[in-house]
């Protein structure tokens, strides 16, 4: 933040999102938005670093080079970091009462949340599921949600080259995961890079997700629609 | 209030009473400040915007106002202990006691003995990443020529992380 480098600690928690707090100023930030909600530094923003939430499979293939963060050992001899099914243990808690309920879906249904411009869209993870890749178009934005091929990770893309807006789908025979598109039958993989065809090399934009229970989502973007397959 | 002090040994009745009502609303407002945000900010309670900013505004006041405010709570206790009966100076260390523990907790961070930090993370190379199982899902980050994992399991523990990625400063966070 202003040329000062910034190191954090964990401070706090609001409706079951955390607060953390810099030590070089006592600011306190909110995690989901990464915005200083009291302190010196109050109204301001950390920007966003583009990040995606990958099984390691998929991750170590797109980048061998890469490096991962080790565990504590005092924490892996006390047994205190989370079980492999630690996803379906924390969708079974319950959810704060009080916070604004929106019965459009249930607290806890995990979300892909977008936002492009001014316009914010929750995608649930499940209608993903069912069809993938989903085409959407948010504001005047073409966009594609897409699913890995260890059905769990997602990314999504502007599916706009060189001003042409394209259509996916994804080829079902083989066991490699690929995309054609419609109009120039180019192939895609999962980091939306073109590997064959007359578009061979581009790149499509990447979207940031953020991978959200529907609750939290909705706090910090009220006005959020939420997809539904069939709808459009 | 030096004359309070000083001259304890001539003391009046209303002297002593005053000196117990300073000292009985030090030690309230000691645990107060404290306690307020502990018992507010909790994992499964709802926060209006208003309770948090009053929650954190005491979390940060409380250190020092804590230490400034002991200072005197002890000053005034220690006044009424000379001269006091015993009954009314096991009042004293009943209402310290508290007072002193809130004075500590202010200094401590109890999120952190939920989640311990991670102050010096250490990485590894993909190859001897066998701690990550290939369903296991990574917090992925790529600045420039640099990509780190951050395993969720991990991840869901400490919660926060500081690094740098490819020269950028930057906190992974879930």
């Amino acid at each position: 933040m202003d040329g000062q480098v910034l190191h954090f600690y964990l401070a706090g928690i609001n409706n079951q999102n955390f607060i953390m707090r810099d030590k070089e100023t006592g600011t306190w930030w909110q995690q989901v938005s990464g915005k200083a909600i009291l302190g010196p530094l109050k109204g301001r923003q950390l920007k966003r670093v583009f990040h995606d939430e990958l099984s390691f499979a998929i991750w170590k293939r797109e980048k061998p080079e890469g490096r991962v963060l080790k565990p504590d050992d005092k924490i892996v001899a006390a047994n205190q970091y989370e079980t492999a099914d630690w996803e379906t243990r924390i969708g079974k808690m319950r959810v704060v009462e009080g916070v604004d309920v929106d019965k459009r879906l249930a607290p806890r249904t995990l979300v892909l949340g977008i936002e492009v411009g001014d316009k914010s869209i929750a995608y649930p993870l499940d209608a993903l599921k069912k069809q993938s890749p989903i085409m959407d178009v948010v504001g005047s934005t073409p966009i594609m949600l897409l699913l890995g091929e260890d059905k769990r990770s997602v990314r999504a893309f502007e599916r706009i080259v060189d001003g042409r807006r394209l259509e996916f789908f994804q080829k079902t025979e083989g066991s490699a995961f690929q995309l054609l598109d419609v109009e120039t039958a180019s192939t895609w993989n999962f980091e939306g890079k073109a590997t064959s065809g007359p578009l061979a090399g581009k790149q499509l934009k990447k979207i940031f997700v953020l991978e959200d229970y529907w609750f939290d989502w909705r706090i910090y973007h009220p006005d959020t629609a939420v997809y539904e397959l069939g709808l459009r | 209030m030096p004359n309070v002090l000083t001259r304890f040994s001539n003391w009046t009745t209303t002297h002593r009473k005053l000196s117990w009502l300073i000292f009985l609303v030090l030690g309230l407002a000691i645990v107060t400040i404290v306690l307020t945000p502990v018992f507010f900010i909790m994992p499964f309670k709802a926060q209006t915007p208003r309770i948090l900013q009053v929650s954190l505004t005491m979390r940060s006041w409380s250190p020092w106002f804590t230490l400034a405010a002991a200072v005197f709570l002890l000053a005034f206790a220690v006044a009424l202990w000379r001269g006091g009966r015993w009954w009314s100076r096991i009042a004293l260390v009943v209402l310290v006691l508290p007072a002193l523990g809130a004075t500590w907790l202010a200094r401590q961070n109890h999120f952190e003995w939920m989640f311990n930090p991670l102050p010096n993370p250490a990485y590894a190379k993909v190859a001897d990443a066998s701690y990550v199982d290939s369903e296991d899902r990574v917090l992925a980050v790529t600045i420039g020529a640099e990509s780190v994992a951050y395993p969720i399991r991990i991840m869901a523990y400490h919660h926060v992380v500081d690094d740098t990625v490819g020269g950028t400063p930057i906190v992974a966070t879930y």
